[in-house]
């Protein structure tokens, strides 16, 4: 196997993992941390196509992955400040108690 | 290439006035205006953004077309327009901030919604894969804040973590497709991609890293399957907020994605007579169009809450949307764009309405509606003319919008197309929305008031901002090339 293929399939299946604990998992915090390994999977697809992809401008795939890891972490930020706002008013973080807004 | 800085400076120029106005908005409030009533801080900072609004709109105006920075950013007429549209639905916004229950911090409320303009700003004139994904980010966190801005409603805080929720798994749904696309093209520029997609036809990495991106942008602009979020955040979020999420992010949001599917992925668009394009984008725009247009208009019918009413209404409108872009290859973007902003327009209205209604008393479920011609008649003209543009009466704009979008993707294909059955579909569910949109004027125009219902005091720039929309309405209804011309 080349190590191209190796690293889309680690992306791929780092992805599904991020997404199948985004949706399965309750607590707020466990869903942010799934988004997180959705996103590295993704940069982990830029690296591995700077390094072994076709031919093209030098470190594109690279600056954008810096760039992305920046927004990463600004989306934390908002996330986890969205996740205390929450806490202050139902004293958890665990969405099935999100039932609130409904219809 | 050597980079043009110079260049660059000067295309981002509105973007730039727009930080500088949120950060004056913030600093002004911290040192001056710290000792006074939250009334004249919220005074001050929308006077403030307002002018950063207005200067940044002159910037645009006088902006020269070409692309920027090496195709980084581009300037044309789609540009151009959507980036006005931006900006003067976001200073709409702002006067229907005036309505609503004093914050507590109004200076943040406003600077906030600067930066989240900002970033809409940039997502209409990108054409770069990273740009895009970069501006996308920087408007949608600005819009989660503002969707939990409310510290004193719980609804406001779950509104705003369901929008960050579904918002950042469609981000990393739309960096994994660009990701994608990239590894497939070896390009981040939408022109490099275009070419790649024509020289070496489709290919298996291209199609995920395309789906990718359509659930992310389906996402992005309430489309079902991926609507989940639009009703929760439409009902808790503050007013002005939910304006704004349903307008101006809808416009620039579809101004990216056209410029995505369009230029870049036109190729990948399928064959020419779309029946038997199997890996084309098209046929999953129109399955996503259609499925919205059903469920938006149908679930919309069961709603007693007004603010969920106006979610479902815009679930029903992005599918009429999503027909407007794939009207775009033949037709042009004109009436996508005249449909976006009109649409915006009477979206923001009726968020006004319902922001001014907040303060005066509550204003959830449609019935509180009732007796609105004698509370305050100048509410209830406005909201007939919002509510109306929505259902598509002529002579107001959404009238018009329907029709060319319509009409465009008629043309498109002829009616035994999947585009002109779409039309069909889309006409005769418009029928069905009539229904629940008179559901609502009834209430508001024809039902008695409550017992003990006080009369409704409109404040001035609330019904400066109320009037203009409407006004805008029935102009862009009667003029409608003055949009159209544009293009």
């Amino acid at each position: 196997m080349s190590p191209l293929q190796f690293c889309l399939i680690f992306s791929g299946v780092l992805f599904s993992v991020g997404l199948a604990g985004a949706l399965a998992r309750s607590n707020a915090i466990l869903v942010l941390l799934g988004i997180e390994l959705m996103l590295n999977a993704a940069n982990l697809n830029f690296i591995a196509f700077w390094r072994y992809g076709p031919a093209s401008a030098p470190a594109t795939g690279v600056i954008f992955v810096i760039f992305s890891i920046a927004v990463t972490a600004a989306e934390t930020a908002v996330g986890l400040a969205l996740v205390i706002a929450i806490h202050r008013h139902q004293r958890s973080i665990r969405l099935q108690e999100a039932t609130r807004l409904k219809g | 290439m050597t980079p043009d800085y110079a260049g660059l400076f000067s295309a981002l120029r509105p973007e730039i006035s727009l930080v500088l106005g949120a950060l004056l908005v913030l600093g002004l409030d911290l040192t001056l205006y710290r000792r006074h009533s939250p009334g004249g801080r919220l005074q001050l900072a929308l006077w403030v953004g307002s002018l950063a609004l207005l200067t940044a709109g002159f910037q645009v105006w006088r902006a020269e077309p070409g692309t920027v920075f090496g195709g980084v950013l581009i300037i044309d007429q789609l540009a151009m327009a959507s980036r006005l549209g931006v900006l003067g639905l976001t200073l709409l916004t702002f006067g229907i901030t005036q309505g609503s229950p004093a914050r507590r911090q109004p200076a943040e409320y406003v600077a906030i919604m600067l930066l989240a303009a900002s970033g809409l700003l940039l997502m209409a004139a990108a054409q770069q894969l990273l740009l895009a994904f970069l501006a996308l980010e920087l408007a949608s966190l600005s819009l989660y804040v503002l969707a939990g801005f409310d510290r004193t409603r719980p609804e406001s805080a779950e509104a705003g973590l369901k929008y960050f929720l579904f918002g950042g798994m469609a981000a990393a749904f739309l960096l994994f497709g660009f990701s994608l696309v990239y590894g497939a093209t070896g390009s981040v520029e939408l022109t490099e991609i275009a070419r790649q997609i024509a020289a070496q036809g489709s290919n298996p990495l291209l199609v995920v890293g395309l789906v990718m991106v359509l659930v992310a942008f389906g996402f992005k602009v309430a489309a079902a399957p991926f609507h989940l979020w639009a009703p929760d955040v439409y009902q808790g979020a503050p007013a002005p907020s939910a304006a704004l999420i349903a307008s101006a992010s809808k416009l620039a949001g579809f101004t990216l994605f056209t410029r995505l599917l369009w230029p870049a992925f036109g190729a990948a668009a399928g064959s020419a007579t779309w029946l038997n394009s199997g890996a084309g984008w098209f046929r999953a725009v129109a399955a996503l169009a259609a499925v919205s247009l059903v469920l938006g208009n149908v679930a919309a019918l069961a709603q007693t809450s007004l603010r969920r009413l106006l979610a479902y209404s815009a679930i029903a409108h992005a599918g009429a949307l999503l027909l407007g872009v794939l009207a775009v290859g033949s037709a042009g973007p004109g009436p996508l764009f005249y449909y976006a902003l009109t649409y915006g327009l009477a979206t923001v209205g009726a968020f006004g309405v319902i922001a001014v209604m907040e303060t005066a008393g509550r204003c959830e479920r449609i019935t509180d509606l009732a007796g609105l011609h004698r509370r305050s008649p100048l509410l209830a003209g406005c909201l007939a003319i919002f509510i109306l543009s929505l259902a598509g009466i002529p002579p107001l704009a959404g009238f018009f919008g329907k029709l060319t979008v319509f009409s465009a993707a008629l043309h498109a294909g002829g009616i035994r197309s999947p585009a002109g059955g779409l039309a069909v579909l889309a006409i005769a569910l418009s029928a069905v929305a009539l229904y629940y949109y008179l559901m609502v004027l009834k209430q508001a125009l024809v039902a008695g008031p409550a017992d003990g219902a006080p009369p409704i005091k409109v404040p001035r720039a609330a019904t400066l901002a109320l009037v203009t929309a409407a006004a805008l309405i029935v102009w862009f209804g009667m003029n409608p090339s003055a949009l159209l011309g544009l293009f």
